[in-house]
Order: structure tokens, then sequence, then C-alpha cells
């Protein structure tokens, strides 16, 4: 009996983080039982999808697995698209989460209280991602994009004392966020411009899209998006950032999986997109800045981790400019586009354990600098013999070495750009960009090898000075004893089984070839046509790429055993954020002096002048507003006039006396003419508020004047304007109020507000869905029922100034008992 | 702010009763009739706070059953408890519901907005005379 194929993918998704969670009920020393918990989540989630698979096979893009109903109305729903890309990605997360969960059991140790937040932490991430890879509505996708933001973010400022990790950790949720807003804005104007709403309607009516400015707009900002969080130049400064991190996130988050986010959306587009004429120029020129800016910087750091960081940041750039290239043609007209799923597999495979070793590394040494880890391969010690060699299996898989997946990967690489050379002369550019990145990644595989085995020609060696010099690297933020036995060894053991995937592609392909051409939808070169090949058979086919690599090979080479570029250098980008969050503080303080200046006829005028502004632009755009209605007569009701001049009289008065409780009675006087006018014009509710109302108000003023300090009798500056503006907004509301009821009065009687009240209060038509209030005293009907939610709006309101009179005023009883106790000292003394 | 005068604390204690009397009146009568809770909650302030300016906070604070500020919440909490309640039987927020009694040969007619309505009143009174004590308390300190 199978489930309908959502529960597999929902079980799928929230499997981790339901187990993350449910490691908090468990007793904080029963670290063991914890451990189990937390790794059975993703172990759920990749078995779920297996079963999938089992099930239901690949699912083809258009065919998503049924939906369960959420927001309709927001085309927002819960179905999931298991085609190639996603389920690869699915198992991905699941396989390396599992891993990571064992790893961070190791790296902290039993510290008691850091594991307890770390795994919910995890699980959390992992369900997000899970979420991404597999959404099939577009929003849903932005739901769980932004999951991941906020896990990661709380990932990287782990270590809640340490004032640097937390700046780091807004700097990457400020970024991603942003791209996260952009990509959300792009996906609702796409969506609303097209009526496209789910990734496989996307692949399904691809090239049938009307192409028009809002569609490109919103795929620019889905690019963003994408961008930022798959850091991209000039977005990439936030990665080395995220290296305060603890080391399983590094690895998780910041080289396996998240920051892939950004490519597996580029990939979701580009079947779609990929014919846009924005997608080569705007894929191809970010991915080629970011593969090359990466490389250089990376060989010039002296911190691992940030090594490998910068090295991810150059590998995501390839993998965009990967899909960039998809655009261009193979010579048979294909796209020139290669098994990018193997591409994107390899560099997990390489780049994870690179995290995992670097991280064991810092723990065992204390120290992650290269140059103070100088010798530290040693024969005797079989866990740093261990860790050695697994960083440097995978540091030949980086160089791309033959004999791993990588070398291949970059080979297909290649031949794209290669192939794409008759396309724009621009691509021989990118070929260079793209073998210097190689260079340079040799380069490293070389420091490292010179470094760790002690060569005293080749090899980064620390000056006197800095082998003493505290880095603050050592650790991560707490001390504990090592581990020994089993969890000392899962310090490397997942590295190990991580990387032994690399060589199994490279050494037996078909193994590598069977799993994944089941991923696989892009396969078009004929010489790829059955995936990875043999290790020996790009040898007996001598090409340009093949040149290419022996190229990149043999500069390399040299170039790690050169001593140039043996520094370490500050990348300049690391200064935008900083930069733009001073801009945004220091304009917020320069904005708060100016419009908060703490007096309330600056905030009046403000507000008065843009009203007048307003009213003139309606007047420049309807000149007949200033016309004297017809039919206009100012004498019709004799009393009402009368009532009208008491009230213009009393409001002329106010501003001439200047005696505060003076004016409290005039206001009063001005309100309960208010009141007459009410009255006989017939409106006894409104004349009874209104006399209500007044005395209580009069009594407040009165109070609160009391309360108040002596006034300052000295005329304030600018009277002139201020009576000048005070003129204009009087005349002016003074007309809409004449234009606004006279249009009113000269409606037909069935337009009219008042006939809508009247036929509604009581029972309702068709027109309110039979919505009345069932009440014949229109106005409170209109109180109640009909602007219910205004009234719900007005208490809160109300009370909210009642509790704000209450907890001020307690607050000044107390500064003056304290004024009053200082008094009292001063004078004793 | 206390007038201590004989003919006014005198004239108030009648006063306050019939006074408080209005404003439930005017309350129950308000869907059909002039009037309504918010009118009524001030109603009640006014005569609340005429029985304090002649007797004297503490007085008044012994007459309030609660102190003020437990009129406002519990006032707020009606009316958003009887806006959202529509929501669980499937209509729109605040939406009104009546219902017919038959007590003998009389009709009465229960409306669910008489419940939003005591709530307004409720906020009205706990606001106006928790304003008026505090400050005057302030004043008189």
């Amino acid at each position: 009996m199978n489930l309908p194929s959502v529960y597999y993918m929902l079980v799928a998704v929230f499997a981790p983080v339901v187990c993350g969670v449910a490691t908090l009920f468990i007793s904080k020393r029963d670290i063991n039982r914890r451990v189990l918990v937390a790794v059975a989540g993703p172990v759920v989630s990749f078995f779920c999808v297996l079963l999938h698979l089992r099930y239901y096979g690949i699912g083809v893009a258009a065919e998503p697995t049924n939906a369960i109903p959420w927001i309709p109305t927001l085309h927002l729903n819960i179905a999931f698209l298991t085609d190639g890309l996603g389920v690869f990605f699915a198992l991905l997360v699941a396989g390396i989460g599992t891993l990571i969960v064992l790893y961070a059991r190791a790296y902290f140790g039993k510290d008691e209280a850091a594991l307890f937040r770390f795994y919910p932490t995890l699980g959390f991430f992992t369900s997000a991602m899970m979420g991404i890879v597999l959404a099939d509505y577009m929003l849903l996708t932005v739901l769980f994009w932004e999951m991941t933001s906020i896990s990661s973010f709380l990932l990287i400022g782990w270590d809640r004392d340490d004032k640097k990790a937390v700046k780091l950790a807004m700097q990457a949720f400020f970024t991603t966020g942003m791209g996260g807003l952009a990509m959300f804005g792009g996906v609702l104007l796409f969506g609303e411009t097209t009526g496209v709403w789910r990734w496989s309607t996307l692949l399904e009516t691809a090239g049938e899209l009307q192409v028009n400015s809002s569609m490109i707009g919103g795929f620019i900002l889905i690019f963003a998006g994408a961008a930022a969080k798959s850091a991209q130049w000039p977005f990439h400064y936030w990665l080395p950032g995220a290296m305060a991190a603890p080391t399983p996130v590094s690895a998780y988050l910041h080289s396996a999986t998240m920051v892939k986010a950004g490519v597996f959306l580029i990939g979701r587009m580009y079947p779609a997109f990929s014919e846009l004429a924005a997608w080569p120029p705007l894929v191809i020129s970010f991915g080629a800045v970011t593969m090359l800016l990466g490389a250089l910087l990376a060989i010039n750091q002296h911190d691992l981790k940030r090594i490998f960081a910068y090295t991810t940041v150059s590998q995501l750039g390839l993998l965009v400019c990967m899909y960039g290239l998809g655009a261009n043609s193979f010579a048979g007209g294909t796209p020139a586009i290669d098994w990018d799923i193997t591409q994107i597999a390899n560099h997990a495979f390489y780049k994870a354990p690179l995290f995992l070793i670097a991280g064991a590394i810092g723990h065992v040494a204390g120290t992650r600098e290269l140059p103070r880890l100088f010798g530290f391969y040693d024969p005797n010690d079989f866990q740093k013999k261990a860790m050695v060699i697994v960083m440097l299996l995978a540091g030949y898989a980086l160089a791309g070495g033959p004999g791993t997946v990588s070398f291949p990967a970059k080979e297909m690489f290649f031949y794209a750009v290669y192939h794409s050379f008759e396309t724009h002369w621009i691509f021989k550019i990118i070929a260079l960009m793209a073998i210097a990145t190689a260079v340079c990644n040799v380069a490293i595989f070389v420091r490292l090898v010179t470094t760790f085995f002690g060569s005293k020609k080749y090899g980064l060696q620390a000056t006197e000075t800095e082998v003493h010099a505290d880095d603050g690297h050592g650790g991560h933020g707490h001390e504990h004893e090592h581990e020994t036995g089993l969890w000392a060894w899962m310090l490397w053991v997942p590295a190990a089984i991580i990387v032994a995937l690399q060589y199994v592609g490279g050494l037996i392909p078909p193994i590598w070839n069977a799993v994944f051409s089941h991923f696989e939808t892009n396969s078009n070169y004929e010489a790829f046509a059955h995936g990875v090949p043999w290790v020996w058979e790009p040898f007996f086919h001598p090409s340009i790429p093949l040149l290419m690599s022996a190229i990149a090979i043999g500069c390399g080479i040299a170039l790690g055993l050169s001593k140039y570029m043996r520094d370490s250098v500050v990348d300049a980008h690391d200064r935008i954020y900083p930069s733009a969050y001073w801009l945004a503080v220091q304009g917020g303080f320069k904005a708060f002096h100016i419009l908060q200046t703490g007096h309330i006829r600056h905030y009046l005028i403000i507000v008065f002048t843009a009203m007048l502004i307003g009213f003139a632009g309606a007047i420049y755009l309807d000149p007949t507003l200033v016309e004297i209605p017809v039919g206009l007569d100012p004498f019709e009701f004799w009393p009402g006039v009368l009532l009208g001049v008491i009230i213009c009289a009393t409001a002329l008065l106010l501003p001439m006396v200047k005696e505060r409780v003076v004016r409290v009675l005039v206001l009063g006087s001005c309100g309960f003419s208010v009141v007459g006018m009410y009255l006989i014009y017939q409106a006894p509710d409104l004349a009874l508020t209104q006399l209500m109302f007044e005395i209580i108000s009069v009594i407040l003023f009165v109070l609160v004047l009391r309360l108040l300090p002596k006034p300052d009798m000295k005329p304030p500056p600018s009277q002139a304007v201020r009576a000048l503006i005070g003129i204009c907004v009087g005349v002016s509301i003074g007309w809409m109020t004449l234009l606004a009821g006279h249009h009113a009065e000269n409606k037909p009687e069935a337009e009219k507000l008042g006939a809508f009240f009247k036929e509604h209060s009581h029972h309702g038509t068709e027109m309110t869905h039979h919505r009345g209030g069932e009440g014949k005293n229109i106005v409170n009907v209109i109180l109640v029922d009909f602007r219910g939610f205004d009234t719900l709006g007005e208490i809160s309101v109300l009370g909210i100034a009642a509790l704000g009179v209450w907890s001020l005023l307690s607050g000044r009883r107390a500064l003056h008992r304290k004024y009053e106790e200082e008094e009292a000292t001063e004078g004793g003394t | 702010m206390r007038v201590t005068s004989v003919i006014l604390r005198t004239a108030v204690r009648l006063i306050l009763p019939l006074s408080l009397l209005f404003a439930i009146y005017a309350a129950l009568k308000g869907h059909n009739a002039p009037g309504g809770g918010f009118i009524a909650g001030l109603i009640a302030a006014v005569s609340l706070c005429i029985y304090r300016m002649s007797h004297g906070s503490t007085a008044l604070m012994k007459l309030m059953p609660v102190h003020p500020r437990w009129l406002v919440g519990s006032g707020l909490g009606l009316a958003a408890t009887t806006a959202i309640a529509p929501l669980f039987f499937g209509a729109p927020l605040l939406q009104s519901n009546a219902w017919i009694l038959h007590l003998g040969n009389e009709e009465l007619h229960v409306v669910t907005a008489m419940a939003f309505d005591t709530g307004v009143l409720l906020v009205v009174i706990g606001v106006s005379v928790g304003m008026i004590q505090r400050l005057s308390e302030e004043l008189e300190r």
C-alpha cells in the first residue's frame, strides 16, 4: 500500500526538526541517547526520499506530488517537486546532515550545554534546507529560504559572548536576508505577471512564456536572491565572515548545502530562463568574476577555514558560471552544459571533508593558521596521521587531480567554455580566468602538502613572533577535555566517508554513473554521454580542454612551490557591510536630529505642510475644485449660521488668549457650540457624545495643565510663518469640508451614504452579504458592526493611553522622591 | 480638586445612581435608539468624576468594585473575544448575530454586538475614571 507521495516528502522535510526538538526532552547528561535521537532525523529523511524513489521513481518535471491546500488564495500550498535536481539535493542534505551530527558530538565533546542548543538548531536548518530543495510552490521555497537565513544566523553567532561572531552573524543575516527579500519580490512580480506560481508549471511551460519587462525584472530579482545566498561577487564577503561559526556548521551550511541553495535555484530556473537574453551576461559574468576573485583570495590566506571559505566562493562562482554557459551551445547545437549535478556533488564531496578536517586540526593542534601547522604530520600519532591523509586526499580533489571526480568535472567545465569560443571573444578571457582559478586550487594543494610534511624549502613557516602569538582561532570558544576512543575517531571518519565518494567516482566511474544518471537531466556532449569517463580515457583523446588542465596543474605546482602569494591579505570587500551599517546608523542619527526635535509645533508644521501640498496638487489636477459650487445658499438655515459664527469666533479667540486655563475654557465653549450644532441638525447621539466628551476633556485638560511646568511666555520664533500655515490649513480644510458636504447633498438619494446605512443597518442585503447590525440606530450599528474594527482599534488606543498615564506617572513619582532625597542629603551636608 | 459644598455632596448622592441608571439604559437601548456603549461609558464616567469631586478619591475607590485598570483589561478582552469569535464559526471578523427571545408576550432582541458594546463601555469608564483619578492623585500628593 503506497501512501500518497506528498506524505513521504512531508516526513522527509520535517523529520530533522522534530527529532532535533525531541532532543530537548532528553536528560542533559544522557548524551549518547541525544545523539541517537538527533541522528535519527536526517537518517529518516534520507530513507524517506529513497523510499519515495523506490515507489515513484524520479518525478518528471511536470509531475509534482499531490498538493495539500494551505493558503490557496495566496498561491501557497504544500506540494513537492521530486525531479532529479531536487531529490539529489535532498539526499545530499540528509546524508551529510547525518555525518555532521556525529562529527558535532566529537567536536563539542561532552559539553552538555553546547550540544543541548546545537541539535535543535541544526535540525531546524536541515528541515528548512530540505524544504527549499523539494518545494514545488515558489512561495514555499521562499518561506524555507528565509528559515535557512535565520538558522544560519543562529549558528554563525553560536558563541554568544563573542561580539565579533555576533556581528558577523548579523552581516550574513542581512546580506542573505536582503537577497531573500529581493527573491520574494521577484517571485511575486513573476507570478503576478505570468500566473506561474509553481516550479513544475514553470518547467512545463518553459519557452512558451511571454517575455516582457516585468517578467525579466522578476527573474533579475530572483537571481539577486540566489546570488546573495550563494556568495556571488560583490556579496561574497559574508561567507568568509560566516567562518566564525563552529566547524560542523561551516562544513554543513557554508560549504556543502546552504550556500548551494543559490546554485540550486539557478539550476531550477535554468531550463525555463536560459533562453532569455539577460541570462548569459548576468549569470556568466557574476559567476566568472566570483570564481577568479575567490581563488585569488583563497591562496592569499593563512587560516585553513578562510582558505576553504574563499575556495568555496570560487567554486560557487564556477557552478553559477556553468549554468550561464548552458545558454551557449556545443557544435551539435545542444546546450553547452553537462552533468551539472555531478559538478555540484563533486564540490560537496571534497569541500565538506576539508572543512571537517580543518576543524579537527584546530581542535587537536589549537590553531588553524597554516604556518603554525608546519610539520603537523606525525607518523607516530595515528590521529594526526589520519587527519592529514584525509585532508590531503580531499585537497587533491580540490586541485582537480586525475583519479577523482573533480578531474572530469573540471574537464566538462573547460569543454563548455571552449565550445563557447565561437559565440563571443569574451569566452577566451573566461577560459583564462578558469585556468587561473584552477592554478590557484592546485597551488593551495601544493602548499598544504609542503607545509604539513614540513618541507623547510617550500612549506609555509611561522616566524618566531607568530608561533607565540595567540591567534584566537584555537578552539571554539570553550575548553573541554579531548575525547578518546570512538568519538575521537569521529573527528575524521565522517570526512573520510565523504571523500571516499570522490575516489569511488574517479576510479570506478560505472558506479558513479549508475547512480547519477538517474538525477542528471543535462547530458549533451557526446563524449560525456555515458557520464564520468574512466580515468585514462581523456589521455587517449588529447584535446584543448585537456591541455588547459595540464597547464593549470603545471602552473599550479610552480606557483605553490614559488615564494609568491604567501601572505595573508584582507579582502577589501569586507568593508562593504561595516560601511553600509555605519552609513545607516549615521544617517539614522542625522534624520532623527532633523525630524525629531521634540517640539510639537515642528511636527504639526510638517504634517500640515504635507497636507497643503497634497491639496495644492489636487487643485492643479482639477481646477474646478476652487470654483464656488452652484446652488450654494449660505443663509439656508439661520440658527446654523449663528452657531457657526460662534464656533468660528471661539476658534479664532483660541490663539489670542495667553493663559492656559482660559484657553481650555475657550476650547470647551467651542465644543459646546458644536453640541448645539448637532442638536439643531437632529443628531442626538452625536450631541450626547460630544457633550460628555467635552466635560471629560475639560476636566482632563485642567488636571494636566496643573502638572505642566510654567509656560514660557516668550513668543516663539517664526510666528508669521506659523500664522500663515495656520490660516492656509484652516481655510483649505473648511473648503474641503464644504465641497464634500455639498457634493454629498447633491447626489441622487439612492447613492447617498445615509441611504445605504438606512437600508443595511437592520438586516443587510445581497450587497453586504446579508450582513447587518440587526439594529435601528444607524450610528451605533456603524460603530459596532460596519466600522467595528475601527472601534476595536480605538478602544485599544484608549487602553494603551491609560496604561501610559499610569506607568509614566509612577515613574515621575519615583524621580521626584529621588530628587527630594538628594536635596535632603545636600541640605544635610 | 475636592469641593466641599454640602449642597453638591447631597445632590450628587441622588444624581449618581440616577445617572448610572441612565447610562445602563443608554447602553441597553443603544442598538435601536440614541445611545450605545461609548455614550453610556462617557455618561457613567462623568457622573463618577462628579462624585469624586464632591466625596474625594477614597470614596470613589471604595465605590468602584475593582480598580479601573481591570475595567480596561476586561473590556478590551471582551471586545476582542466578540470580534474574533465569529471566525470560529466560519463567519468574517466582527460578524454579529441576533436571537429573538420570546418572554411571554414580549420579544427580546439579543444581539452579539451587545457584548462588543459592553466591552467598549467598560474601556471608556476605565480609561476616563482611571486617568482622572491618577492625575488628580498626582496633584493632591
